[in-house]
């Protein structure tokens, strides 16, 4: 996989839409020419030596007919060589806002029911179509590509493969005729072998005979492969070797799909007419019913996150977004928290205050990195469940635009515990991270917890009495939301034990917290306590001052903030990361290790931790195996991710690493922002 | 005050313009991709689910309106109609010469495409703050659409 510093500087960087100046290789034209050579020299020395006796002797018609032949030749030969196979133009850097590390290498879509990959090209910046190819000879992507042909100098793609097939066959016939042609020739002249005509049309003959073979050879192939609707490059690589191919419609279909289909168009070098449109504020708003407006608050975040994870789609710091959802908000940086209502209820206005910590998810640590297979599973596994229903918090956190800043963003960088692989090396974020027993099981819980944080509105935190998690009675009063914790008990459950499991890891760093979360644990507290075993440590974090209580929804605002407190303090032990989970996971064991989690209550919550501990080893199966060192700090386990992540964040931040697109200077300030201490919890 | 009807440049140049005066064309607030949909295969399909990121900003109908006519648009650019193989075999028959001095029958209809953008631009996302750009910029893989930022209620 491509490693930190790999494809986000891609070479596509000169021209936006066009390839790189490519170096003049000589070389690279000598099987061109030969063939060019070939073809007509043998044509014209045919024409000349063999056509006028056949003209005379034969018919009229056969030179006519061989000379029709040969345009016809050459004419497919000089499309298949000039002509733009479908080149795909770089995409330009606002295409793609994610940071490196987050965005998986492989996206999944399913064409006719079977799943299909694409691939991230790191060169041309986007995940290439289905089909589409790069090619390292030309540099570039191409649709529908079939193979790079030397003897053309040319990709061989959507747009010329016609051509290419059509000369195949045209030249096929031409060597045919050629040799077919000067065989009657040298019949009729056995006892004049050594004119020189006899001896031209004899040459002929076997420069002719010599590529029969071959041409003959690939254009059986390529007929077969149009009868079976695939490219070489499928059929050489093996793609659909017993399996079935997507794209195929059927023999006679795929043939007149082939010759009959209208020219497709040429994607570089486009005339490009700029509009010319006035566009001024103010603009129009769809109206909202207050339902929309409540889910909109809700899920604002959210939703981004989920058409995020299925589209990929870049989108700046949400900061209009949210301004257009909400009344006009209060005079801070306000895209921070997209989820936020705007209103000044008491815990709206904590809440703001919060810290955007969150932007640590987003630089989720290779938890995923280390098993592909396992996170392409993942990543299918959670493509399909987020796919089937809007996905709550972790989902939409993950992917949510604004998750530089955002709580989203540490549930991104958690989930990505089961997204696919690295993309460009660091950490991770899944495409789909569903939230259902992801390895980072308690990171899930963690990003759950910090979604739910982030989108809850304070009055429905504390308006319901769902119950298998809190996140889910957050998210009752808007449908979408409730999915994936409703996918079972046992993942809600195992995520409340992981959101409870952090919390107590938090409660080392009482002081750290800010007062503001309090209220949202508060309420999660209420909904979770009845369901869970944590109800005895519930009631003790309760009873701490400033202890954020069992309940989830700011889980991803205490633990990144406290993390980010010692990350900031050990920036430089935690910018090692590669991003590999142990890393992170040692970095932020040596980060706990000086405060000792006293203020835990011991008896309660080392059940909880233990059974978190192997809820958490059942799915973390890389973070357990690569960094052994968790197994002895259990409450570590999830925060690690933020530590990290923030920590990366911060080391972004600070360096504008090349490695990370430099964030909004949200991270580091917010975190700076979070020192003040909070008003305290109330009992 | 400027208006864009002076403003020529391509709209990534808006920015670098509203950076300079404020009070002229709104600036790129962020941009949303519509990407393909390739549950029927390699048919050029947008996805017609509006995203999140618009959801405030254009009623769903009429997004979803928009981009169903751009499907049914492309779908009949690459047609396997009576048109596009006349097409071909005049072109077998004239060596292809014929492209230069015909259109395609796909080129007519990304004409068509491409007034039907502006159209659209002009009458509906314009006034809400939004653009969509042609997807035959982006290769035919995503339609760009850029949101503007509102500034009246960012205030």
């Amino acid at each position: 996989m491509p490693g930190f510093s790999g494809g986000g500087i891609g070479a596509g960087v000169g021209g936006p839409a066009s390839a790189p100046p490519r170096p003049f290789r000589p070389s690279r034209y000598v099987p061109v020419s030969a063939a060019t050579l070939f073809l007509v020299g043998s044509t014209t020395l045919f024409f000349c030596f063999t056509c006028p006796w056949l003209s005379e002797q034969i018919s009229f018609v056969v030179p006519i007919y061989v000379a029709v032949m040969f345009l016809f030749t050459l004419a497919n030969f000089c499309m298949a060589t000039f002509m733009d196979p479908g080149i795909f133009p770089r995409a330009e850097e606002d295409e793609d806002k994610e940071d490196d590390f987050r965005a998986p290498l492989y996206k999944t879509v399913e064409i006719k029911g079977i799943q299909v990959r694409m691939k991230w090209c790191s060169t041309c910046r986007f995940y290439r179509p289905p089909r589409c190819s790069h090619c390292s000879v030309c540099d570039n992507c191409v649709e529908d590509f079939d193979h790079h042909c030397p003897w053309v100098n040319n990709c061989i793609g959507r747009r010329n493969y016609r051509y290419f097939f059509l000369f195949l066959v045209s030249l096929t016939t031409h060597i045919i005729n050629v040799f077919g042609f000067g065989l009657v020739y040298v019949l009729h002249h056995r006892d004049e072998l050594d004119t020189p005509h006899s001896a031209v049309t004899m040459a002929v003959m076997c420069v002719a005979g010599l590529f029969f073979v071959p041409v003959a050879g690939l254009t059986g192939f390529h007929i077969v492969l149009v009868s079976r609707g695939r490219t070489t490059n499928e059929q050489v690589t093996g793609k659909f070797r017993g399996g079935v191919n997507p794209f195929t419609n059927g023999c006679m279909r795929n043939i007149t799909y082939v010759l009959c289909r209208s020219q497709a168009p040429r994607y570089l070098g486009r005339a490009h007419c700029p509009q010319e449109l006035d566009i001024q504020p103010p603009f129009l708003r769809p109206s909202l019913t207050e339902a929309q407006l409540e889910a909109k608050v809700l899920d604002n975040g959210i939703q981004n996150d989920r058409h995020r994870s299925q589209s990929k789609s870049s989108s700046d710091p949400i900061e209009s977004q949210s301004a257009d959802a909400e009344p006009p908000p209060p005079p801070k940086p306000d895209f921070r928290y997209p989820g936020l209502p705007r209103a000044d209820t008491e815990e709206s206005s904590l809440l703001t205050e919060a810290p955007p910590t969150p932007s640590m998810f987003k630089y989720r640590p290779a938890t995923n990195s280390p098993g592909r297979n396992h996170i392409t599973h993942q990543n299918k596994m959670i493509r399909g469940e987020s796919l089937g229903s809007p996905s709550p918090t972790i989902l939409q956190s993950s992917r949510h635009p604004s998750y530089r800043s955002e709580p989203s963003s540490l549930d991104g960088a958690t989930v990505v515990g089961g997204g696919a692989g690295v993309r460009r090396g660091g950490g991770d974020r899944g495409e789909g991270p569903g939230s259902s027993g992801l390895p980072a099981g308690g990171a899930s819980g963690y990003s759950l917890t910090g979604r739910s944080y982030t989108s809850y509105p304070s009055s429905l935190v504390l308006s319901t009495g769902s119950h298998s998690s809190s996140l889910r009675s957050a998210h009752t009063a808007h449908n979408p939301l409730a999915t994936l914790q409703s996918e079972g008990t046992t993942d809600t459950s195992y995520k409340s034990l992981a959101n409870q499991t952090p919390r107590n890891g938090s409660l080392s760093y009482d002081s750290l917290l800010t007062p503001s979360e309090s209220p949202e644990f508060e309420s999660a507290a209420h909904e979770l306590s009845p369901q869970k075993p944590f109800q005895p440590s519930g009631v003790m974090l309760r009873g701490q001052t400033e202890m954020v209580s069992p309940g989830c929804p700011l889980q991803g605002y205490t633990s990144p903030f406290l993390s980010a407190q010692i990350a900031q303090q050990r920036e430089g032990q935690l910018l090692q990361g590669s991003a590999t989970f142990s890393s992170p996971h040692r970095a932020y064991l040596r980060a706990v290790s000086p405060t000792p989690p006293s203020s835990f209550g011991p008896t309660e919550v080392h059940p909880l931790i233990h059974h978190r501990h192997h809820q958490d080893t059942r799915v973390l199966r890389t973070p357990s195996s690569s960094s052994p060192g968790v197994h002895s700090l259990d409450p570590p386990v999830s925060p690690p991710p933020r530590s990290l992540s923030l920590a990366k964040s911060q080391a972004s931040h600070t360096e504008g690493g090349h490695t990370h697109k430099p964030r909004p200077p949200v991270g580091g300030g917010t975190v700076g922002g979070h020192q003040a201490p909070l008003p305290p919890l109330p009992p | 005050m400027l208006t864009a009807a002076t403003n020529t440049q391509p709209f990534d140049m808006a920015e670098t313009h509203s950076l300079q005066d404020m009070r002229q064309q709104a600036a790129i607030a962020s941009k949303v991709f519509i990407q393909r949909d390739y549950t029927t295969g390699t048919m050029c399909q947008f996805q017609t689910k509006l995203p999140s990121d618009l959801e405030a900003r254009i009623d769903k109908q009429q997004f979803e309106e928009t981009v169903r006519t751009l499907n049914n648009l492309y779908a009949e650019a690459e047609k396997l109609g009576s048109q596009s193989f006349i097409e071909g075999c005049l072109a077998c028959l004239t060596a292809y010469t014929v492209f230069l001095c015909m259109e395609t029958h796909y080129e007519k209809v990304l004409k068509k495409i491409a007034k039907f953008i502006q159209e659209q631009n002009d009458k509906i996302y314009a006034p809400r703050g939004l653009l969509l750009t042609d997807p035959i910029e982006r290769g035919l893989r995503v339609i760009e659409v850029t949101i503007f930022e509102d500034r009246s209620l960012t205030r």
